[in-house]
C-alpha cells in the first residue's frame, strides 16, 4: 500500500453491525469516489496485525477515523500506532443528527443506512478538503 | 456516591448500586422521601448497546406502575420501559433530550431518566427488588446471555 501525503480514512471493522457497515460504505465512497486522489482506506485490520508499511503511512499523514460504537476501535487504534488522528467520526453521533436515516441490514444497507453513509461521506469529504487545502476546488 | 455490587461475566464488568431498588427489567427506583428518581441499571444498558434516542414521558404525565415511562431507541434495539412506580412525573433530566450517551455513560447518576411524585411508594416498594435479589437475578441472566455466545 502506498500513501504519498494522502489523507488516511480508518473506518470500523466491526463485522454484524449496520452502524460497522455504514462507516466502511462511507469510507468507501470518500476513497473510491469523492476523493480518490487525496485519500487512502487503511483496514483496521493491517493496524490490528502491525503492519509495518501501514503504521509508517500513518506516522506521515493525517488520518480520519470512523467509529462504529462507542468502543472506538479505528480512533483508539490509529492512536496506539503513534497516528495523528485530525477528526474522528462516529456513526451514531451522525444518526442522532439524520434520525431519518435508521440503518438496518448488515451485508446490505437498506435505504437508510445508504443514505446515512452518503451524509457521512460528504462530511468527511469537507475534512479531507480542510487537510489537503483544497476546499475551495471541490467545493 | 453510591456502593455497588459487581461481577464480571465473560468480558463485561457489571455493577449494582446498592442504595436503591429494581423492577425485574433493570429500572432502579431512589426515593428521597416521595420523590423518586429513576434510570437504567447497567446491565440494561450494557445490554441494550449505544443509545440513540431516549423518549421519556413528559412532566405531568400521571403513571401507573407498569405503565411505559420511556422508550429508548440503541444501536440494537427499540425498548419500552416499564415504570417501576405509580405516581406523577414532575422532572424530566433535559440531558436526555440533548445527551442520552449519559445512560451509557453513567446509568446510576446523571443518566437518570426523571423524578416522580410516588402515590404509594411503599407499596410499590415492596414489589420490587432490593440490591443484592437485583444483583443475584442479574448475575444469572448475564451468565445465561455468556452461554449463548
Amino acid at each position: 500500500m502506498t500513501m504519498n501525503k494522502k489523507v488516511a480514512i480508518v473506518p470500523c471493522s466491526g463485522i454484524g453491525k449496520p452502524y460497522g457497515t455504514v462507516s466502511r460504505v462511507a469510507a468507501y465512497q470518500v476513497t473510491e469516489d469523492d476523493r480518490a486522489q487525496d485519500t487512502c482506506l487503511v483496514p483496521l485490520a493491517l493496524l490490528v496485525l502491525g503492519d509495518e508499511e501501514t503504521r509508517q503511512a500513518l506516522a506521515n499523514n493525517p488520518a480520519v477515523t470512523i467509529d462504529g460504537c462507542k468502543l472506538a476501535c479505528a480512533t483508539k487504534m490509529v492512536q496506539e500506532c503513534g497516528g495523528k488522528v485530525a477528526q474522528e467520526f462516529a456513526v451514531l453521533d451522525i444518526y442522532r443528527r439524520y434520525r431519518e436515516f435508521k440503518p438496518q441490514g448488515i451485508a446490505e444497507l437498506n435505504e437508510g443506512g445508504e443514505k446515512l453513509a452518503q451524509v457521512l461521506a460528504v462530511e468527511i469529504d469537507r475534512v479531507v478538503d480542510e487537510l489537503t487545502g483544497k476546499g475551495g476546488q471541490n467545493a | 456516591m453510591p456502593d455497588y455490587l459487581e461481577t464480571t461475566v465473560d468480558k463485561f464488568l457489571f455493577r449494582v448500586a446498592t442504595d436503591r431498588s429494581y423492577n425485574a427489567v433493570g429500572i432502579w427506583a431512589k426515593a428521597d422521601g416521595n420523590l423518586i428518581r429513576i434510570g437504567l441499571s447497567d446491565y440494561l444498558q450494557q445490554r441494550s448497546g449505544d443509545i440513540a434516542f431516549v423518549e421519556v414521558k413528559p412532566s405531568g404525565s400521571v403513571l401507573a406502575a407498569e405503565d411505559e415511562v420511556a422508550s429508548i431507541e440503541t444501536i440494537k434495539v427499540n425498548i419500552s420501559l416499564p415504570c417501576p412506580v405509580a405516581g406523577k412525573i414532575v422532572r424530566v433530566n433535559p440531558e436526555m433530550e440533548t445527551a442520552p450517551e449519559k445512560i451509557n455513560q453513567d446509568p446510576f447518576g446523571e443518566g437518570w431518566l426523571c423524578e416522580i411524585e410516588a402515590s404509594d411508594w411503599e407499596r410499590d416498594q415492596a414489589g420490587l427488588m432490593d440490591a443484592p435479589a437485583y444483583f443475584a437475578r442479574m448475575k444469572q441472566e448475564a451468565e445465561e446471555e455468556a452461554k449463548k455466545l
